[in-house]
C-alpha cells in the first residue's frame, strides 16, 4: 500500500510552486525533482523547503541536506518521515 | 576588451577587525571575526556565523547604527568637491537599507523608510558627508563594488572627470541575514572557503569601503578590471566553471610577467568554491589562492572594495594572510591556507563573484 504522505508531498509540490498544468499523480516516484521534468530551480527549491518546514516542523540544516531532501518523492519522503515528529504525519 | 587603468588613490575599509592595516594584520594572525548570532536578532532564531562592527547589533534602528562608522571611515577620505561635476561620486551596495524596509513592515514607524530605499538610504548618506548630486547609485548583488569601480575608471580614463570616488556599503540586519538562511548557505556551521568537506555554509559580515580613483600617476594602479555575465543561471555556476576563466584570462595576459597571486572570492559554499579553485588553479598554476571570507564573512556587495584595500595592505608589506578558517584538503593545490610572507610579488588579481553568474575581477600593481 502507498505511503498516503506520498501523494500528500505531491499536491504540495504542485500546490508550492503554482504548477497548474502538473496533474500530483503524474510526478513519478523516483524523478530527480531538481532539473528534470518538473523545471524545479533552486528558487523554487527555497520555497518548498520553507513551505516543508513549515507544514511538517522539520529544519533543513544546509543547501547540501536540502539537495538530499529534494532528490525525488521517495527520497523527500523518507526524509520527512526520518525528521518529522509522527504525531505531524499521517499513518505510514 | 578595454583597459582603463587608474591610479588609486586615497582607500580605506571597515571590516568587524577594524580598518583595512587592523583587519590585514589580524588576518595574518589567523582571527575569526565571525561569531554565532541569532538570525533574527534580538527576535532569536538559529545561530548563525555573522561578523558586525565591533558594538553593533543586527537589528535594525533609524537612524541606522552604522551611520557613525560610516562617518568614521569616510573621514580617511580627502576633501575635494565630491559629487561636483567633475568629481563624480559612485555608491555601491547590494542591499542599502532593505532591512529598514523590512523594519517598517513590522513596526509601521515611518522613520525607517527615510533609509528604507537606495535613492533614499544614499541620498542620507550624501548629506550627512556632504556630497552635490553628481551621485550615481550602481547595484548588481556581489559584484556591485567591481561594477562601481568599473564605471568610475572610465570616468576618469575618458577625462570626464578629475578624480571619481567610489564607496561600498553593506551593512547586516535581520532580512538579509535571514534570506542567506532561508537558502541553508548560512547554517550554523563556520565558513571553509576552497576546504573539501561535506557540507557548505558561509558567513555574512559587515563592510564598507571607499577609493579615490585618479589619472594613472605614482603609486598604486588598477591596471585592468574585467566583468563578465555567464547568462547561465540565477544561482548556479555551469558545471565547467568557464565564467571564472573568462573573467580572468584578459588580467591574466595583461599581467604577463609579473609575478602575483590571487585573493578569491571563496565565500565557503561547496559548487563555487570547488569551480573557483580549479578554474584559477589551470589557469595561474603558479599563483597562490586565498580567500578571506572565512574570518570577516562575506560583506555583499562591498566585498571587491573592503577586501582590495586589505591586498594593498598585504601587498605593500609583502605579507599576505592565508585563507582562514580552513584546512586541509583544499579544492586545489593553489590554496594558501596559512599566511604568505614574500615581498617578490608585484602585483594581486582580486575576483569577486555574484549570483546572476556574475564576475568580476582587477589586476593591482605598483605604476
Amino acid at each position: 500500500m502507498p505511503d498516503p504522505l506520498n501523494a500528500r508531498i505531491k499536491t504540495m509540490i504542485v500546490q508550492t510552486l503554482r504548477l497548474e498544468d502538473i496533474d500530483p499523480a503524474s510526478i513519478k516516484d523516483d524523478e530527480p525533482l531538481i532539473g528534470t521534468g518538473l523545471s524545479i530551480d533552486s528558487i523554487d527549491a527555497l520555497e518548498l523547503v520553507v513551505a516543508l518546514e513549515k507544514e511538517y516542523g522539520i529544519k533543513i540544516k544546509s543547501s547540501e541536506e536540502s539537495m538530499v531532501a529534494l532528490s525525488s518523492v521517495s527520497g523527500l519522503v523518507a526524509f520527512i518521515r526520518q525528521k518529522a515528529d509522527p504525531s505531524r504525519l499521517p499513518p505510514a | 576588451m578595454a583597459f582603463c587603468p587608474v591610479q588609486l588613490g586615497a582607500h580605506g575599509c571597515l571590516t568587524a577587525l577594524g580598518d583595512a592595516a587592523q583587519t590585514h594584520a589580524a588576518l595574518l594572525r589567523g582571527e575569526r571575526a565571525l561569531s554565532l548570532v541569532p538570525v533574527h536578532g534580538s527576535a532569536g532564531g538559529d545561530p548563525v556565523p555573522l561578523a558586525l562592527l565591533p558594538g553593533r547589533s543586527l537589528d535594525e534602528t533609524s537612524p541606522p547604527s552604522w551611520l557613525p562608522d560610516v562617518k568614521r571611515l569616510m573621514r580617511g577620505c580627502p576633501e575635494a568637491p565630491w559629487g561636483g561635476a567633475r568629481h563624480p561620486v559612485f555608491v555601491t551596495s547590494s542591499n542599502f537599507g532593505v532591512g529598514n524596509l523590512y523594519e517598517f513592515r513590522r513596526t509601521a514607524l515611518a522613520s525607517h523608510l527615510g533609509y528604507g530605499t537606495p535613492e533614499a538610504c544614499v541620498g542620507f548618506i550624501g548629506r550627512e558627508l556632504g556630497w552635490g548630486g553628481n551621485v550615481s547609485i550602481v547595484s548588481h548583488a556581489c559584484v556591485s563594488a567591481n561594477v562601481g569601480l568599473v564605471l568610475a575608471a572610465r570616468q576618469v580614463a575618458s577625462g570626464l572627470a578629475d578624480q571619481a570616488l567610489v564607496f561600498t556599503f553593506d551593512f547586516l540586519s535581520p532580512f538579509v541575514a535571514g534570506g542567506f538562511h532561508a537558502l541553508k548557505i548560512l547554517n550554523s556551521e563556520f565558513p571553509a572557503p576552497y576546504q573539501a568537506r561535506a557540507t557548505g555554509s558561509i558567513g555574512l559580515g559587515d563592510g564598507a569601503a571607499f577609493a579615490v580613483l585618479r589619472r594613472p600617476g605614482t603609486g598604486w594602479i588598477i591596471a585592468g578590471q574585467t566583468l563578465h555575465n555567464e547568462m547561465h543561471h540565477f544561482t548556479a555556476f555551469p558545471p565547467d566553471g568557464a565564467g571564472f576563466i573568462a573573467c580572468i584570462e584578459p588580467l591574466v595576459r595583461l599581467a604577463s610577467g609579473r609575478r602575483l597571486w590571487i585573493k578569491g572570492h571563496g565565500t565557503g559554499t561547496l559548487d563555487s568554491g570547488r569551480l573557483e579553485a580549479e578554474a584559477f588553479g589551470r589557469v595561474m598554476p603558479s599563483c597562490p589562492l586565498v580567500g578571506w571570507k572565512g574570518s570577516i564573512g562575506h560583506t555583499l556587495g562591498s566585498n571587491g572594495l573592503v577586501e582590495l584595500a586589505v591586498a594593498v595592505e598585504s601587498l605593500r608589506s609583502g605579507r599576505i594572510p592565508g585563507t582562514v578558517g580552513s584546512a586541509a584538503p583544499a579544492f586545489s593545490e593553489t590554496v594558501a591556507l596559512e599566511p604568505i610572507t614574500d615581498g617578490s610579488f608585484d602585483g594581486v588579481l582580486c575576483a569577486s563573484n555574484a549570483f546572476g553568474g556574475a564576475h568580476a575581477a582587477l589586476l593591482l600593481c605598483h605604476a
